[in-house]
């Protein structure tokens, strides 16, 4: 028995042994699963949307194509890609808004176009989701528009026109442009409802101006909050800030103006060194799937791409569903907004530090 | 005359007093000042944990003054969300093995500094504290571009080199101030009684410098704990510290689950302080 139990005993050499072999494996673990499993390394949202991704669609993609989804939720995504290798990129599949995909596509850090032969549902999409304005596909989109306070009574509310209204001085809410895509879009929306167009940026700024007082956010997560207190009546938001309270009974609403809305494309792009590329066009074309567009849009309250989706009632009441509906978006022309980013973040800094 | 000379005691003695009073109503008016700008700092360093408290306390899923109401429905969305408690257990998973690792080399690093004699020791303490020196979101980016480079991806090991590398200086400079006043004879004392040089690291220098390395090592856990801007770019999917997966979070819902978790951050962070207090004592380095 003595015996046995000297046997047994953990000698310096078996020790040394055992933890280096423990640290080896430690290490080498990851590189070891990742061999086994192919990988698709994509960017996606937090809120709800990556609630539902780690929940269902991510689950059936991996079930469905044996492999391992690995979704980066942790911003900023555009950095991270530039730091890491072309050849050897940290994303097969770039998910952000528009901008900062033509910001990537114009460093050759995605690719510019998606190929419908490999991705057979991009026959399917409204004719924006793939315009000369979009890098990649868009999946889905929400439309920009304005909030409104619906127990204030500030009336109806027609024309983005209304946002420099006196009467909503002090409760007039806007973006941190440099940062926001909202307040990037609604710049160009400037230049178009006091100028010649979204380009007039003398007009923009000059709108822009006029706009004081305002309070301005960073995220229209804040956006949302400040509305929902009541400390901004009426503010740029997309529809889905506003529609995704549905239910709760609060005083907002969204209004669609006259002149038309702008969209807020959530866009997808491959990146040229990935090395699982079928896998990555197997994604975009899941993601472009009617049941997939489906489930999420009616979980985010985001206005489908595909235009073969069929959506419940009370969400087809209300998001894009439709030629004509669809025919209401105003594209940002991001190329050419991203060319002159340096020079309007500077003049807008200083219309609004006054 | 008379009158001159009467007088001549008590205007004497009022003289005297004069500015015997003025001295005590000095000393009385600088008591209230001292008492006034206590309670303007406290009022500064705490008022952002009580706006946080009521936030976190508020019904209402928006920042509300007064408040409507108080609730716990934030704190109980924080607990059910497997998300933040993730990201919780993982950043004081990560928090643990920073400080290890930063006391472990902080303190063999000041000692070698303090003692060893070397050649450019100033340039060589300059030079570890330099991190604190550089934006830390740099040192993240930096780090990054070094692992993807050498192709490890974003491994745990990754994140806590990299928190290891802010909090080395912490750990460093508190344990130098203590052994700057630290007296050698003891230790030759030590060893002149027959003790090895390992048993006088550990039976006198080590509990002497304690405190000072004790003091590096609450530094370095807290830092790390509430680390962003190196975490931001060194976490990988799946595995996100809390800063981290609260940032995310606020993007997209900006309600009182973040108020909850900056309490649940805050009470932690007392409860190691306390925790560490009661088991090793923290008054021994007040008192230094």
């Amino acid at each position: 028995m003595m015996k046995a139990l000297g046997s047994s005993r953990l000698s310096r050499r078996r020790f040394l042994t055992a933890s280096a072999s423990l640290g080896i494996g430690t290490i080498a673990a990851p590189y070891v699963a990742r061999a086994d499993d192919p990988t698709l390394r994509i960017t996606g949202w937090g809120g709800k949307w990556g609630e539902i991704m780690k929940a269902e669609i991510g689950p059936a993609f991996e079930s469905e194509f044996k492999c391992k989804l690995q979704i980066d939720s942790a911003f900023p995504y555009l950095p991270k890609l530039q730091a890491s290798s072309r050849s050897a990129p940290i994303y097969d599949v770039l998910h952000t808004n528009s901008n900062e995909q033509w910001a990537a596509a114009e460093m050759g850090l995605v690719e510019p176009k998606i190929d419908p032969k490999l991705v057979p549902n991009l026959a399917d999409v409204y004719p924006y989701a793939v315009s000369d304005k979009i890098v990649g596909v868009s999946i889905f989109t929400s439309a920009i528009g304005l909030g409104l306070r619906t127990d204030k009574g500030y009336g109806s509310i027609t024309s983005w026109k209304e946002l420099w209204d006196a009467k909503y001085n002090g409760v007039r809410g806007g973006y941190v442009i440099p940062v926001n895509s909202l307040g990037q879009a609604f710049l160009m929306m400037c230049g178009t409802l006091f100028g010649k167009g979204q380009t007039d940026l003398d007009a923009a700024y000059t709108a822009l101006e006029k706009l004081k007082p305002i309070k301005i956010v960073d995220f229209t997560g804040a956006m949302e909050k400040m509305l929902l207190s009541g400390e901004v009546g009426l503010c740029v938001i997309h529809d889905s800030g506003i529609y995704r309270y549905d239910g709760q009974n609060q005083p907002t609403d969204f209004v669609s103006p006259s002149e038309g809305v702008l969209s807020l494309e959530q866009v997808l792009t491959i990146t040229p060194g990935s090395k699982m590329k079928e896998l990555a066009n197997a994604y975009v074309n899941y993601m472009l799937r009617p049941e997939v567009q489906k489930r999420l849009a009616e979980t985010v309250w985001y206005s489908p791409a595909n235009k073969k989706v069929k959506l419940d009632a009370k969400y087809d009441a209300k998001l894009l569903t439709t030629p004509e509906k669809v025919s209401k978006l105003i594209q940002v022309d991001w190329k050419w907004y991203n060319e002159r980013k340096d020079e309007i973040d500077q003049r807008v800094n200083r219309i609004f530090r006054a | 005359m008379q009158t001159t000379a009467s007088h001549s005691p008590s205007l004497a003695a009022a003289r005297q007093a004069a500015p015997a009073r003025t001295a005590g109503s000095v000393r009385h008016y600088g008591r209230y000042l001292y008492l006034a700008v206590n309670i303007a700092i406290l009022i500064f360093l705490l008022a952002p944990i009580a706006i946080v408290v009521v936030f976190a306390l508020n019904p209402t899923p928006f920042i509300q003054f007064p408040p409507v109401g108080v609730s716990l429905r934030w704190f109980e969305k924080f607990f059910a969300s497997r998300d933040f408690m993730h990201a919780l257990g993982f950043s004081l998973e990560v928090a643990v093995l920073t400080t290890i690792a930063a006391t472990i080399l902080g303190a063999s690093a000041a000692l070698a500094l303090a003692r060893g004699n070397l050649p450019g020791a100033r340039l060589i303490v300059a030079t570890m504290l330099s991190p604190l020196m550089l934006p830390a979101i740099l040192t993240g980016l930096a780090l990054f571009q070094t692992y993807v480079l050498l192709d490890v991806g974003r491994p745990t090991w990754g994140l806590v080199a990299g928190h290891t590398l802010v909090t080395l200086p912490y750990v460093v400079r508190t344990t130098l101030a203590v052994l700057h006043n630290f007296d050698t004879r003891l230790e030759e004392a030590a060893q002149n009684l027959g003790a090895s040089p390992l048993r006088t690291f550990f039976e006198v220098t080590l509990p002497l410098i304690k405190p000072g390395v004790l003091a590096g090592a609450i530094f370095a856990f807290i830092v790390s704990f509430d680390q962003f801007p190196v975490s931001l770019f060194l976490v990988s999917p799946g595995n996100e510290t809390l800063p981290v997966t609260l940032f995310n979070y606020l993007k997209f819902d900006l309600d009182g689950t973040i108020g909850a978790a900056s309490v649940v951050s805050i009470v932690l962070a007392f409860v190691v302080v306390i925790g560490l207090d009661r088991t090793v004592g923290l008054r021994s380095y007040v008192k230094l």
